[in-house]
This record gives C-alpha cells, structure tokens and sequence, in this order.
C-alpha cells in the first residue's frame, strides 16, 4: 500500500479540523462569551476601584483564559471519539504524533486564538496600563499553546473515560502552574516598568520543548486511553 | 554475579508469590515501624534538648521533615513502578504504583499540615505562598489527579496504565514547578540535612531524625504489602490460586 506523504495528510487533517470548526460557528464564540462573563464579574466581586482594578487585570486576564481553555479543551477529541474517526486515525499509516500535532493546532486556532484577539477588550475593561498590553498579548502568545499542548496530553488520557471535565481541572492545573508563574511574571514586570523578556524567553523555551514532547506523549496517551 | 537475584525477583512479579511474600513482610514491617517509631519520638521528643531559638516548637520538625521525604520518596517509588507497568507490561508494577499513590498522599498532606502548625508558631502564619509550601501543595494536587484518573476508568488495568502515564509525566513537571515557585517567592528555609557534606543540625536531633526516617519508609512498606495484597485479591478474583485462598479462609 502506497501512503501519502507526511505533509500530504497533515495539510489534510487540519483542513478537515478547521472546517468542521468553521461549520459550527456558534461553538468558537462560546469561550470568549465565557471569557467576557467572567471578566465582567470580577469589578461586582472586588468593587470598582481603579488602583485595585489595574493592579489585578493582567492576572485576571490570564486566569480567565486559562479556564475558557480549560473548559473548551475538553471537547478535543470528543467529536472523534463518538464518530470513531478518532480510532481511524490511529489505525492510519501516518505516524501518529503529528497528526495528533495538528488536531492541537486546529483546536488552539480554533479556542485559544478567538480568546488572544479578545483579551485587549478584557484587559482594557479592568484598566490595565496599556504600557502592560504588549506583554500581556506575547504572554498570550507563548502560554496558550502550552496549555493547549499540556492539556491535549491529559484529554488523550481521558478520553476513555465517561466523566472527564472535573478530573481534567484537577490534572490540568497543576501543570500549568509554571506556565502561570512565568506569564504572569512577565505581565507583573512590564506593569511596574521593568525589564520583561526573561519570562517570556522562560515561556518560548517551554513552548518549544513541549512541541516537540507534547505530540509523542500525546499519541502515547491515546494509545493507552483507547487500547480496551 | 550469580543468577538467584534475578531469578526471584523474576519469581516475585507473580501474583501468587507475591502475595505470600507480602503476607510475610507485612507483620516484620509494621513491628520495625512502630519499634522505630516510639523510639525516635522518645529520642526527639524527650531526649533531644530544646532549639536556642524557636524551644519546644521545633520538636514537630520530627514528624514533618520524615513525611515530607516520604512524600517525595513515594512519588518517585510510583514514576519508577509506573514506567515499569508500561514498558513491560507487569502486572504487578501497576498495582505497587496505584497502592504507592494514596500512602504519598497521606504524607504529602500530613507534611502540609504540620508544616502549617510549625508555622503558625515560628512566622506566625498558617499559610504563605512559599516556594516550597506551593510546590509540595502542587505535589499533593498530582497525587489526587493520580488517584482521581484510576478511579475514573472501569477497567482497573487500564486504569492503572494512564494514571501511570500521569505520574510519569508528573515526574517531570515536579522540578520545573519548584524552581519555577522558588524563583517566584522564597521564604522556607533550605535543606537542614544533605546528604552529602555538612548537615547544619546537631546529633542529638540528628539521630531521632533518621530513625523516624527509617520508621516512616517500613511503615510504607507495610502498608503497601497489605494494600497491594487486597488489590490483586480483587483484581485476580476469578484465578485458581485466590479461590484456593478462598476455600482456605472458608474453611
């Protein structure tokens, strides 16, 4: 049997990905709905005090990110899953981490980008200084696939299961704690006037480790979840 | 290098011989635990002078620096057992790494609780986001997504495969997250006891401290004999070898 060569089949499956995505709209607009409500209700809960308001934005940006993700990654491979396009998938020649490589990235176009081009709106909503926006957008940058990246492993590891949501939460987030620190490290430097690229240098670095790791472990993970 | 060594061990990946092995180990390790156990309370406790600068408070530091070893120990007990479970399939390994996960548990949450009692006294504060306060926090949340991932599946053999996968994967993001808290905030002092070089501690401390150390790692022991035990009994329930310990028991 002859295969498609390697390019071939990626350039494929991330078309497929996007445009089943782009047929229903609806759901790329449900974690930046989600992001804006829960942005919104943070000046009800603390008071709408500006200094306070300013000091908090950055971080309250990057966590409402991070759940709106959290929340959307959990429809990964579910589609795939119920169909059984997923198991074609590894049963296929192709090898089967870059293809899993390029459903995160369909996903990350399709869940975490919508989120980096509404965060200047959350950000200016909660008055963060806009000397803080350009940190605020690379930290964006860098940190969403790495969560896309990082989460894509666990809900490889879930996908056999019924009740993935809560669990994935409680898996997920403590991996994301250095991924947290760091861009919010940066946003917290830029805000006081001071030199940020350390931690988004930390951040690429990170990023490009777990591009090359992610997808393997990734495809390990699937392999274990959907070997019953 | 002669071939028993390899051989038993080999041996003791079965689950019948296994289990009477355990069965025999068990008793031993608890005797050894609880004789080491008073006796480093009774050294720490009563024998060891009081610290120049904090007194009496510093005596909790015998409980909470062995568990905090203890949780650190396991976790790595179960990365190892788990990268086992999944290269060579052992059936055996999966049931040490799952049984490991909610003993390191319990010591990772005695170490947050001591430690929180030791610092109300000492910083005055039960919590603080420290570094290493934060990370053996997020070491506690790894051993729950852990526990919780095993749970979740129906097939406990599958079960125990991806929540090894999880402890593996946590193996490697265990240093990243403390020396990325330790460049965020320090406040926890550094190691008192090194292994290699110069401890900072007197002998009179430093003995109770290694025999509850000691008694901590039997204490595992046995209570992962007897928890792997009722794990294969119920994950090998419809072998030979179980009903013939069921007859047994029936008798």
């Amino acid at each position: 049997m002859s295969r498609a060569p390697l390019s071939r089949a990626c350039a494929a499956l991330l078309r497929r990905d996007l445009v089943l995505a782009w047929r229903q709209r609806g759901d790329i607009a449900l974690p930046v709905l989600y992001a804006l409500i829960v942005a919104t209700l943070f000046p009800f809960a603390l008071g709408p005090d500006l200094a306070l308001l300013q000091r908090i934005a950055g971080g309250v940006v990057l966590l409402t990110v991070l759940l709106a993700m959290l929340l959307a990654l959990d429809g990964l491979f579910r589609g795939d899953l119920e169909d059984g396009s997923l198991e074609q998938l590894v049963l296929s020649p192709q090898p089967l981490a870059p293809m899993l490589g390029m459903k995160i990235l369909a996903h990350w176009l399709t869940t975490a980008l919508p989120l980096i081009v509404i965060a200047p709106l959350l950000a200016s909503l909660l008055h963060l200084p806009a000397a803080a926006m350009p940190a605020l957008l690379l930290a964006l940058l860098l940190a969403t696939p790495l969560v896309s990246l990082l989460g894509a492993v666990l809900v490889a590891l879930t996908a056999g299961t019924r009740r993935s949501g809560m669990l994935l939460a409680l898996m997920l987030l403590p991996l994301c704690v250095p991924v947290m620190i760091f861009a919010a490290g940066a946003l917290a430097a830029a805000q006081q006037g001071l030199p940020w690229t350390a931690p988004i240098a930390w951040l690429g670095a990170a990023l490009a480790l777990a591009v090359v790791l992610a997808p393997l472990a990734c495809a390990a993970a699937l392999r274990i979840a959907l070997d019953a | 290098m002669s071939t028993w060594i390899p051989l038993w061990l080999h041996r003791l990946g079965s689950p019948p011989t296994f289990y009477a092995f355990a069965g025999r180990l068990r008793p031993w390790a608890i005797g050894l635990a609880l004789l080491l156990g008073i006796v480093a309370l009774y050294g720490g406790l009563v024998l060891a002078p009081p610290d120049r600068y904090q007194g009496d408070d510093y005596r909790i530091i015998f409980i909470h620096v062995p568990s905090a070893w203890m949780s650190l120990f396991i976790y790595a007990v179960m990365g190892v057992a788990s990268f086992v479970a999944l290269v060579w399939r052992i059936k055996l390994a999966e049931v040490v790494a799952m049984e490991s996960a909610p003993v390191g548990a319990a010591f990772t949450f005695i170490t947050l609780a001591t430690g929180s009692l030791w610092g109300e006294r000492m910083w005055g504060t039960w919590w603080t986001w420290d570094a290493r306060l934060t990370s053996e926090l997020v070491l506690l949340f790894l051993y729950l997504g852990v526990i919780g991932l095993y749970h979740a599946f129906e097939d406990r053999r599958q079960g125990a495969r991806a929540a090894g996968f999880l402890a593996i994967v946590g193996v490697v993001n265990v240093p990243i997250v403390h020396f990325s808290v330790k460049w965020w905030n320090t406040l926890h002092q550094g190691s008192t006891v090194n292994l290699f070089g110069q401890s900072h501690i007197a002998g009179d401390m430093l003995w109770p401290l290694l025999t509850m150390m000691l008694a901590t790692k039997c204490y595992y022991v046995a209570s992962l004999c007897g928890r792997a035990r009722a794990d294969l009994l119920a994950l090998e329930g419809g072998k030979d070898w179980v009903r013939r310990i069921a007859a047994g028991e029936a008798r």
